[in-house]
């Protein structure tokens, strides 16, 4: 029965293909803005993905997230060294300066100090350069969103020169990182270094990031330091989460997309629901037909089911290719730079169509559920 | 599939066939892409370890502090006690000396002129002396002779008491040529000492640290501190070397004193050596930031804590930054 | 698709395929209620070819609908071949239909994206043969009734006459022992219709096999080896022949 009932849907091709472009389009709609959303928001834990090695982040009590902070006494550093279990700490200082460029202009920047003697801090990777150019005076890496943004494309900013807060600084090099949610141009340079590129305050330590020990957990070193420091502490996880709700909270993107995701949804019950209940309806005398001769209710819904898995099937796979193509065309433009699909997001549409069809499929069915097959003979 | 209903000559049916396939395949490439290009979001190790505690201190409570490397002497600023131009210096940066050996000369051309006249001064003493008592000698004997004249009238009264006054005179200029002696002996002992001066010395045995001094340059007395010159010459004991470390005084109650501490010079945590207890300098001072200018201000108080380095052989220099991992007293959780 | 296994025919009378006793219908109309049918009392025997006749809104349709299993009585009682169909469960009684009853619809009700040979062989798809040896079988049929040529054609590329045909073929396919025609000549003209009963006659009636067609066409009234007039819900001649005052 489920061949006769692929074949009813395949036969009708407009409804068949307008099945698919409603299930096709919900999915793409809902996969896509989701990646887009959840990419958008994981830009406000863009600090804390850029510095891979910190397992905890030191902070002050006040502290919220990578850019909203408050600076600490430079001993900070020896309390958080103090506390058991902490295998190594670093200073970490990130703070806002305007640079002046080669052309005169002002631009803010974000400057962040790494540990002066092992660079704990800086991306993972570099795009251009080593990370060794910062043991060089004055010298900056530059993060490859800035790079666009300072200088034309084409244009190596190695060796270009910057004024920072009266100081000269070099570029001598690009790290590889995650854009921040602002796209803020990042400098990145030694800590020393960085308290001369940003205007004096009476402290300048923002951040201690630490290791762990082997056989600690992270989240118990940090209740520790929390504990026997005075200050706050949060796991990588943790401070990476605090970014994305502070984004979250500060803005109105989550409407935004959150609107435009059920708009897919909405969207896809009513092509879909149309379509299949028309599609049931010019169909409603075989189906009164077959329950005739001798078709259970039972296996109706096996053959409606069919219908709408195979729609499902092929519509989902459309959008999700759809979505994934998006994401590998726009790779390479700087706003969507590190974009990913989270591997959930296409589970979460694959369920949206599933209760889009699953809604659709059940209101279609009422009519051929209700045919008594007497209606045929009339 | 021969059997297709829409007849044709078509071997695959695009909608049955061909979709669903094509469908299959793209969600499992998509799966595919999706999952190998999901962020990179591990911890990763760092690539050289910060400076970090070990052993015993790894597990127990310990404290933690940002120190300077400092002579065991702590640093003395040679000064010069008297103006002038640098004649000669003798050492240089790294050199040790004993106590007293000389480091700079100032010229002494001044003073040996001075010493010269002087010993000029003395032989004119000299001179008047010889000449006085040569005089007195005359006039005494003269005086005799007139004493000894019975005749009153072969001598008259006032040739006596002429007599008489000249031999005194003689005697009084006699005296005054003696102090003439002393005095210009002791000018000339007073230019020998200043001669003396003139040669800085060590004060103690230590390792030349550091010579802002070059002959021919103007040295003068008193006037270097509190200006932003630096010392003519830094010096200081650095067999051994101290490392002065502070801590928060947060952290300085916990602080188990006459422990020893693992130290390791910034930049190579790795180089770690254990550095014996000395002593905790009895006034708690503010924090003076090691990585910023003079003027910052702080509110951090650090008890500054000395320990003594073992040989290093040059793995540790004077005024260096470490960091320094001591232990704390074991207690409760606050 | 669970073989229902065929019913045995328990009535003392192997011959009377279907046996209907007070079979009474109602039908709501707003406030009251229409008795459609009143107390139908009949045998149709196997081996025959039995007309149900009457005029429209006499009642025939609901009759048919009952003794075939399609429609719930008021009140009365259905055996089918020995079966008291309205005992049966739900699901029970669609695979009783399944496996006894062969239906042609007076519009065929051919699945349009399905090829003949296909729509011949959906009673045996819905018994769950696999869909290649069922096609294989209607096709055997097909040709029996002269159009297997056709059978890989849609229903839309086939004539009006084919088509009923294949809705022939769909009905004995599966061999019943019941088949159920409603107005087969309906839409025909007259040279049509006859061929389409004679058809019927030669293929759908077997010694073991009841057959009943509906309809009001006075052309084809000689063909029948039995009539069943309906009135008003009620059956008011019951023959060989139509009466000659109808």
């Amino acid at each position: 029965m489920l061949w006769i009932a692929i074949r009813m849907l395949t036969g009708d091709a407009q409804k068949f293909y307008g099945l698919l472009f409603g299930i096709g389009f919900s999915t793409l709609l809902i996969t896509q803005q989701l990646t887009i959303f959840v990419n958008l928001v994981e830009r406000g834990a863009s600090g804390v993905y850029n510095a891979p090695e910190a397992e905890i982040w030191v902070m002050d009590p006040v502290s919220r997230t990578t850019e909203v902070n408050y600076a600490m006494p430079a001993t900070a550093l020896d309390k958080v060294r103090s506390v058991p279990g902490v295998e190594w700490a670093v200073p970490h200082l990130r703070a806002q300066a305007s640079v002046r460029t080669k052309d005169g202009d002002l631009e803010g920047v974000a400057v962040i100090g790494v540990d002066d003697a092992t660079l704990i801090g800086m991306p993972a990777r570099m795009k251009e350069g080593e990370k060794s150019v910062l043991f060089a005076p004055d010298s900056v890496v530059i993060d490859d969103t800035g790079t666009t943004r300072f200088f034309p494309a084409g244009v190596s900013p190695i060796g270009e020169r910057l004024e920072l807060n009266d100081q000269r600084a070099v570029i001598m090099g690009v790290a590889d990182a995650i854009p921040s949610f602002t796209s803020t141009v990042v400098l990145y340079t030694r800590y020393s270094n960085a308290l001369n590129f940003v205007p004096g305050t009476r402290n300048r330590l923002t951040f201690v990031l630490a290791g762990v020990q082997d056989g600690v957990s992270p989240a118990e070193v940090a209740a520790r330091i929390e504990r026997e420091t005075g200050l706050k502490a949060q796991i990588r996880e943790n401070f990476a989460r605090s970014g994305i709700d502070f984004i979250i909270e500060n803005t109105g993107i989550p409407t935004n997309f959150g609107i435009t995701v059920v708009l897919g949804f909405v969207v896809g019950v009513a092509i879909v629901g149309l379509t299949f209940s028309l599609f049931i309806r010019d169909n409603i005398k075989q189906f009164g037909a077959l329950k005739a001769i001798g078709v259970t209710n039972g296996k109706i819904m096996g053959m409606v089911g069919a219908q709408a898995g195979l729609v499902g099937l092929i519509g989902y796979a459309l959008g999700v290719i759809g979505t994934v193509v998006f994401i590998q065309v726009f790779s390479a433009n700087p706003f969507f730079k590190g974009f990913y699909i989270p591997w959930q997001i296409p589970l979460v549409s694959l369920v949206a169509v599933i209760v889009i069809l699953a809604i659709t499929g059940l209101i279609a069915i009422r009519s051929v559920l209700k045919t008594e097959p007497a209606a045929v003979f009339r | 599939m021969a059997l297709l209903p829409e007849g044709g000559f078509r071997s695959l049916s695009v909608s049955r066939q061909v979709l669903p396939v094509v469908a299959a395949i793209g969600v499992l490439v998509a799966a595919y892409l999706i999952l190998t290009n999901q962020p990179d979001r591990t911890i990763s190790d760092p690539a050289e370890m910060p400076a970090h505690a070990d052993g015993a201190l790894a597990d127990g409570p310990r404290v933690a502090g940002a120190g300077v490397v400092e002579p065991s002497s702590e640093l003395v600023s040679i000064g010069t006690s008297l103006g002038g131009l640098v004649a000669d210096v003798r050492v240089r940066p790294g050199d040790y000396v004993t106590k007293g050996q000389p480091l700079f000369t100032v010229d002494d051309r001044a003073l040996r002129a001075r010493l010269e006249e002087t010993g000029a001064a003395i032989a004119q003493a000299r001179a008047a002396i010889a000449e006085a008592a040569s005089a007195a000698e005359t006039a005494g004997r003269q005086l005799e002779l007139y004493r000894q004249v019975e005749d009153a009238a072969a001598v008259s009264r006032a040739e006596v008491i002429r007599a008489e006054g000249e031999a005194q005179a003689a005697r009084s200029r006699l005296n005054s040529a003696r102090a003439q002696l002393q005095a210009a002996q002791a000018a000339a002992g007073s230019a020998r000492t200043d001669l003396e001066r003139l040669t800085v010395r060590a004060p103690i045995a230590g390792e030349i640290l550091a010579v802002h001094v070059r002959p021919g340059e103007f040295v003068q007395a008193g006037a270097q501190q509190g200006g932003n010159s630096a010392p003519y010459i830094e010096m200081g004991q650095t067999r051994p070397l101290h490392v002065r470390v502070d801590i928060d005084e947060n952290e300085a109650v916990r602080l188990d004193l006459g422990k020893p501490a693992i130290v390791s010079p910034r930049g190579a945590a790795d180089q770690k050596v254990t550095a014996s207890f000395v002593r905790a300098e009895p006034l708690v001072v503010p924090k003076r930031s090691l990585t910023n200018s003079a003027s910052e201000r702080v509110d951090v108080r650090v008890l500054q804590v000395i320990y003594e380095l073992p040989p290093a052989d040059g793995r540790f220099r004077v005024g260096q930054q470490v960091d320094a991992f001591m232990p704390a007293r074991a207690k409760a959780a606050k | 698709m669970t073989e229902q296994p065929e019913q045995p025919a328990r009535s003392g009378n192997p011959a009377a395929a279907i046996r209907a006793r007070g079979v009474t219908r109602d039908f709501p109309a707003g406030q009251s209620t229409i008795r459609v049918l009143h107390g139908i009392d009949t045998d149709i025997r196997s081996g025959e070819m039995t007309y149900v006749v009457g005029e429209s809104g006499s009642g025939k349709t609901t009759l048919i609908s009952i003794m075939c299993g399609i429609l719930w009585p008021t009140d009365g009682e259905v055996e089918v071949f020995g079966t008291d169909i309205y005992r049966l469960s739900d699901t029970e009684l669609v695979n009783f239909r399944l496996n006894n009853i062969g239906f042609i619809f007076q519009q065929y009700n051919l699945i349009p994206s399905i090829d003949a040979a296909a729509n011949a062989a959906v009673p045996l798809i819905a018994q769950g043969m696999a869909v290649g040896a069922a096609r294989e079988k209607a096709k055997v049929l097909l040709d029996k009734l002269n159009i297997g040529d056709q059978a890989d054609k849609l229903p839309k590329q086939l004539s009006g006459g084919q088509q009923q045909r294949v809705a022939i073929a769909r009905a004995l396919v599966h061999e019943p022992r019941l088949v159920v025609c409603d107005e087969p000549t309906a839409a025909l003209d007259a040279r049509s219709g006859r061929r389409v009963m004679d058809l019927l006659r030669e293929v759908a009636v077997a010694p073991d096999r009841a057959c009943i067609i509906v309809t009001h066409d006075n052309r084809i009234f000689d063909l029948a080896d039995r009539i069943l007039v309906l009135e008003d819900g009620r059956i008011t001649h019951d023959g060989t022949e139509m009466p000659q005052e109808g």
